[in-house]
């Protein structure tokens, strides 16, 4: 006889079993994609002995198992449950600042030395502050001259910084010259976008 | 002439001369308990707030603590308790196109958000568990590995 038959008496106690093996089934190693708040696309690749599974829709899950990677379903309540402490431990985001400096030299715009408060006052929110300090030319002038420049900028941006008394527990200077530009330009072009020194709070 | 603190003359020279000698990244975190971090030569340290992370060290929490990581190609990483995650490889050479970032959770859980070395070159991110690698093309994600 058939326990899952509606109708017979055995088929309630047949789907409680069922209910209990499936939740019994639940994996004990998965990953969940989750959504990203700027709405930027998702996408792992699980790799295993039996193949590759990908996965690119938030909320999607996938149990991990040695017969391989398999699609499953994860509620809201388990993730909460089995990440809630990972999750409350999750630092700030890093913040990027980008500051355009007056062409050929190393002198702030106006409107990017007003910055100044942003900055440090990000640096005090954020746990154990470490900043790196980047400079950046655009393609005016040769590239030698625009390594040193966008070392001078960025030197100029730390000086500043630690005049304010930055208090942070790292901070790490590097210049691209016009090798990294924002705005990509033929060479010789005065871009005021690629004048740039980009100061980013982790 | 700059007066430096004498860590970030160091961290100066070394970058200069091109060696990996900076540290990839910082604890910015721990709540609730204890971890230690051993680094590739195995001595251990315990893990503290403002912490420096180098390749090849692997972060233990105990059975109540919790800790969050950021990288300096800005990818942060938090994981809970008994948790066992290895920095395993890290480079972040954007002008010379050198970029990796390999991870080793062996069990516990994690949270990842990914950084610049996945959205410049998203099949350089890895996270490994016992049983499968997961390719990380972005953004976030969490991943548990039961006993």
């Amino acid at each position: 006889m058939n326990p899952l038959h509606p109708g017979r008496p055995g088929f309630l106690l047949g789907l409680v079993a069922l209910v209990i093996s499936l939740a019994a089934c639940a994996p004990s190693s998965y990953i969940v994609l989750l959504d990203d708040p700027d709405g930027r696309p998702s996408q792992v690749v699980v790799t295993t002995e039996a193949g590759e599974t990908t996965l690119s829709e938030a909320g999607g899950a996938l149990a991990l198992r040695s017969s391989g990677a398999r699609p499953t379903n994860i509620s809201a309540e388990q993730i909460t449950r089995d990440f809630g402490d990972t999750m409350a431990a999750q630092p700030p985001p890093p913040r990027t600042f980008i500051l355009y400096f007056e062409t050929g030299g190393a002198r702030l715009t106006p409107e990017s030395e007003a910055q100044l408060p942003q900055i440090l006052a990000t640096v005090s929110a954020y746990p154990a502050p470490d900043i790196s300090v980047t400079g950046h030319t655009d393609t005016v002038g040769s590239p030698t001259e625009n390594e040193r420049l966008s070392l001078r900028r960025a030197n100029f941006v730390a000086d500043w910084l630690e005049d304010a008394r930055v208090e942070a527990i790292d901070l790490t200077v590097t210049s691209h010259g016009q090798r990294n530009l924002l705005i990509p330009t033929a060479d010789g072009v005065d871009e005021p976008r690629n004048r740039r020194v980009e100061v980013t709070v982790r | 002439m700059r007066y430096w603190p004498i860590p970030l003359l160091l961290v100066a020279l070394f970058s200069a001369q091109g060696a990996n000698a900076e540290p990839i990244g910082f604890v910015k975190t721990l709540q609730g308990g204890n971890a230690v971090i051993r680094a590739l030569d195995d001595s251990e340290r315990p893990a503290a707030i403002g912490g420096e992370l180098n390749v090849g060290d692997t972060i233990r929490t105990d059975r109540r603590a919790s800790l969050g990581l950021t990288l300096k190609d800005d990818t942060i990483m938090s994981v809970g308790p008994d948790t066992e995650l290895t920095l395993e490889e890290y480079l972040f050479e954007p002008a010379r196109g050198d970029l990796k970032l390999g991870s080793r959770l062996g069990r516990g859980t994690l949270q990842y958000v990914s950084g610049s070395i996945a959205r410049l070159q998203p099949d350089a991110v890895s996270v490994k568990t016992p049983t499968g690698t997961i390719g990380v093309r972005g953004t976030q994600f969490v991943v548990r590995v039961g006993r």
